[in-house]
């Protein structure tokens, strides 16, 4: 009833279109800004990938783990991995090692993967869960870049090292250190160890 | 006792002979396998004597792909290793220029032989698939390239850990057979 009465009524007609209008407006201005912090987010996100690669002189990545071979550096050691504008620095807490970009011979970089709980203490703790658990625990694991970098000494002696990065930072330190003008040839890759599941 | 009638020692008999055979068959394959695990050596051998060590790469066959991290990680865990063994002076690294004026030098050579890429996940999921494993010949020779001691020595990693650990496995087996040798 209230209905039909609308319908005759024109100035109630007139009130709900004015009505209708003002929320059209605001819900179009809201579009607007959802859509304007959209495009904010995406352009600063954008403009931090592109500016990652570039900023060679001050890359620094923590938490690297350096397997094997750094003089005075214990295998399976965490620091930090910087690359200086001569060459890479890992460094710990005690501990500081460089390698000079003039002195590396090759540069490798590969994916594998990496259990998600691991080492001594982590394959107790699955060894320990009853019902075969800790199988199920081992099937969780993320993915990681290895960088090996092969280089020589002041004598001409052989040395290589082997970090262990988050991955993607493996392949823009090697190009940053091509870039600084250390060598590199091309290899045949086998494939991938963690492709089985 | 009744002594056994000839029939029945007959009876007998292929039943005995079945169980001897599978012993000796037993025996002979429970004995420990030279590879991988440097046994007592033959008494015959004499130890050789050198005061310095250098460790040459060597590349692999062609047709046998072994990714540079585990080659990487083999060569130091083997220096490692070697240093570890304090049978020598001085363990020089390949390329070294310094060790060209040691007159009893003895040079050793890793020559890759086999490798299977396993998965860590796959190990501790199964417990028995996913192994990682490296083969490689061990050769000491001297400066002027005769051989002196050849071994082959195969490193693993079966149920936990990294698949770059099968490389400190092997550069273990590698110390013995220098232990045992020099």
């Amino acid at each position: 009833m209230r209905t039909r009465s609308a319908e005759f009524n024109p100035g109630v007609s007139s009130k709900q279109r004015k009505i209708g209008r003002r929320l059209l407006q605001l819900a179009g201005l809201l579009v607007s800004a959802i859509g304007v912090v959209f495009v904010a987010t995406a352009a600063s996100g954008f403009s931090q990938q592109l500016a990652t690669p570039q900023a060679s002189k001050t890359t620094s990545i923590p938490h690297v783990k350096c397997v094997i071979g750094l003089e005075n550096i214990k295998p399976n050691t965490k620091g930090t991995l910087s690359l200086l504008p001569d060459g890479l620095e890992f460094a710990t807490g005690k501990n500081k090692v460089d390698i000079n970009t003039a002195s590396i011979q090759d540069i490798f970089t590969g994916q594998e993967s990496r259990q998600d709980v691991s080492g001594p203490v982590g394959t107790v703790a699955k060894a320990g869960i009853p019902y075969g658990g800790g199988r199920i625990v081992s099937l969780f694991s993320h993915n990681v870049e290895v960088l090996t970098v092969e280089y020589v000494d002041s004598n001409g002696g052989f040395h290589g090292t082997v970090f262990v990065l988050s991955p993607g930072n493996a392949t823009v330190l090697k190009n940053q250190l091509v870039a600084q003008g250390a060598k590199v040839t091309n290899h045949v890759q086998p494939p991938p160890q963690e492709q089985k599941p | 006792m009744k002594p056994l009638s000839r029939a029945a020692f007959l009876s007998n008999f292929p039943t005995a002979l079945g169980g001897t055979v599978l012993l000796m068959v037993a025996s002979l394959l429970a004995q420990p396998s030279s590879l991988g695990k440097p046994g007592p050596a033959p008494q015959q051998m004499q130890k050789l004597t050198a005061s310095a060590i250098q460790l040459e790469r060597s590349d692999p066959p062609e047709d046998l792909l072994i990714p540079e991290d585990t080659r990487v990680a083999t060569y130091e865990n083997v220096i490692l290793q070697l240093t570890k063994t304090k049978k020598f002076q001085r363990v020089y690294r390949s390329g070294d220029r310094t060790a060209a004026s040691v007159p009893d030098l003895v040079i050793l050579r890793l020559i890759p032989q086999a490798f299977k890429a396993g998965s860590q996940k796959q190990r501790e999921v199964t417990t028995v698939t996913g192994a990682t494993s490296i083969k490689v010949k061990i050769q000491f020779a001297s400066r002027d390239g005769k051989v002196l001691r050849e071994k082959t020595v195969e490193g693993k990693v079966r149920f936990y850990g990294e698949n770059l650990r099968a490389t400190y496995d092997l550069a273990k087996k590698v110390a013995a057979v220098v232990n045992e040798t020099f």
